[in-house]
C-alpha cells in the first residue's frame, strides 16, 4: 500500500480518486490543485506515489511532472487526462511517466495501476 | 479438409461429433449432418469456448458449436475473411484502453475488419478480436498520433466483463467515414439526446467508476432520499439498470431486546 498525493484542479475528481485509492487500501497524504502546490506539496510530503492531471490552470501537469522528476529522478508520477488528450502520452513518457489514466475511469483498473507502478 | 473433434448444440443438447474446417467450407457430422460453405455465413458470434454461426440469406440456419480455443481460431479466420459481410483492410489496436488504463504495449496490428449482424470482427495474423454492437458505448472520428504524424481513425468503446475497451482503427478516411456511419447507425438506440442536469451526470460518472450509493452520498453530500430521485431519472432515461435493492432497517422491540441482553456483562 502506498502513500500518494493526488493532483487535480477539479475537486470532484480529487475526491473520486481519493475515494478509489483509500478503498484500496491506500493512504492519501495530501492533494493540490496545480503544479506548482503539487510540486511544493511533493517536496514537503514524500510521497511514494503521485496522480497528477495532465491540463490544469498555471503549471500544467507535464510541467510539473518535469519538476518533481527533476527534484527525484526516481519519483512514481501517474498522469490522468480526459479522453481525447493520449497524445500527450508520449510526452508524458518521454517525461518520466509511470503510467496514464484517462478519465472517465474505473476503479479495479485504476488500483491495478497504482499497484503496478508502486511495485515496479 | 481436415477433421476436428468438437460439440455441436442439437435440440439443446451438446453432442460430441466431428467437423471438417476446408477452404471454403465446413462440414458438421452427425447429427447434423451438414456442409456449410462460409460465404454464405451473415453472422459469427463468439463466447466463451463456443461460437454461434449464423448462415443462410434469411440467417435461418444457427449453428452452436463448442471446441478448443485452436479450433475456433481456424474456423473464425476462415469464416471471417470469407462470410457475407462489409470488410475492409485496416490497421486497429485493441483493447488500447480497458477501465482508463492506457495499455503502455499496445500495438497496431494489420489486418481485415469485418462487419457482420451482431458486432464487428477484427482479424490479424495473431489476434481475433470482437465488439458485439450492443455492447458498444461510443463512436468517435477523431485523429491521433501515428509515427509523428496525426492521422484519422474510429475510436470504438465497448463493454467487457464490465470494463470499458477503447480500440482504435485506422484506415483510409472514405473508408474509415463509411465504417463510422454503419456503427452509428447500427448502435443508434443507445445514442443519448436527452439533457442530463450536471447533478445526475456526476452521479453518473461516479457509478461508472464504481463507487456504491453510500460513497456517492458522501462524496456529493446528498441525501438517500435525493439520490434516490437522481437513480430514478438515470432508469427513466434507460442510463442505469437496478443491480439489487438493498433494504434499511429498523431494530423491533425484540431486536432492541436481543441487543441489550448481548452487551449485559456476565457480573450482572
Amino acid at each position: 500500500m502506498g502513500r500518494i498525493l493526488i493532483v487535480d484542479d477539479t475537486m470532484f475528481m480529487r475526491t473520486l480518486l481519493k475515494n478509489i485509492l483509500f478503498s484500496g487500501g491506500h493512504d492519501i497524504v495530501g492533494e493540490a490543485a496545480d503544479g506548482a502546490e503539487a510540486l511544493a506539496k511533493y517536496r514537503e510530503l514524500k510521497p511514494d506515489l503521485v496522480t497528477m492531471d495532465v491540463v490544469m490552470p498555471n503549471v500544467n501537469g507535464i510541467e510539473a511532472l518535469k519538476a518533481i522528476k527533476a527534484a527525484d529522478p526516481a519519483a512514481k508520477v501517474i498522469m490522468c487526462t480526459a479522453v481525447g488528450q493520449e497524445q500527450m502520452v508520449k510526452l508524458a513518457v518521454k517525461s518520466g511517466a509511470r503510467g496514464y489514466i484517462v478519465k472517465p475511469f474505473q476503479a479495479p483498473k485504476v488500483l491495478e495501476e497504482v499497484k503496478n507502478v508502486l511495485s515496479a | 479438409m481436415k477433421s476436428v473433434p468438437v460439440k455441436v448444440e442439437h435440440e439443446g443438447k451438446w453432442i460430441p461429433t466431428t467437423m471438417g474446417i476446408g477452404e471454403d467450407r465446413f462440414r458438421i457430422d452427425t447429427p447434423l449432418e451438414r456442409e456449410v460453405l462460409y460465404k454464405s455465413v451473415v453472422d459469427l458470434e463468439a463466447k466463451k469456448n463456443q461460437v454461434v454461426i449464423t448462415a443462410g440469406a434469411e440467417g435461418e440456419f444457427i449453428y452452436r458449436i463448442a471446441s478448443v480455443e485452436k479450433v475456433l481460431a481456424v474456423l473464425k479466420k476462415f469464416i471471417i475473411t470469407q462470410a457475407s459481410a462489409y470488410r475492409l483492410n485496416a490497421f486497429f489496436m485493441s483493447p488500447a484502453i480497458r477501465g482508463g488504463v492506457l495499455i503502455q504495449n499496445a500495438q497496431w496490428e494489420k489486418g481485415a475488419i469485418a462487419v457482420m449482424k451482431t458486432g464487428i470482427w477484427f482479424v490479424s495474423q495473431e489476434n481475433q478480436v470482437c465488439i458485439p454492437l450492443e455492447d458498444v458505448t461510443g463512436i468517435e472520428l477523431t485523429s491521433r498520433e501515428i509515427q509523428e504524424k496525426d492521422l484519422d481513425v474510429v475510436k470504438i468503446d465497448h463493454l467487457s466483463e464490465n470494463e470499458v475497451v477503447t480500440s482504435f482503427v485506422l484506415c483510409p478516411m472514405t473508408t474509415l467515414q463509411v465504417l463510422y456511419n454503419f456503427l452509428k447507425e447500427a448502435t443508434r438506440d443507445t445514442e443519448v439526446n436527452e439533457e442530463i442536469d450536471p447533478l445526475a451526470g456526476q452521479v453518473a460518472m461516479l457509478v461508472y467508476s464504481g463507487m456504491d450509493s453510500s460513497a456517492i452520498e458522501n462524496m456529493l453530500k446528498l441525501s438517500h432520499k435525493d439520490l434516490d430521485a437522481i437513480y430514478e431519472k438515470l432508469l427513466g432515461m434507460g442510463l442505469a439498470e437496478v443491480l439489487y435493492v438493498r433494504k434499511e432497517v429498523q431494530l423491533t422491540p425484540k431486536g432492541v431486546r436481543y441487543i441489550s441482553e448481548t452487551v449485559k456483562s456476565p457480573m450482572e
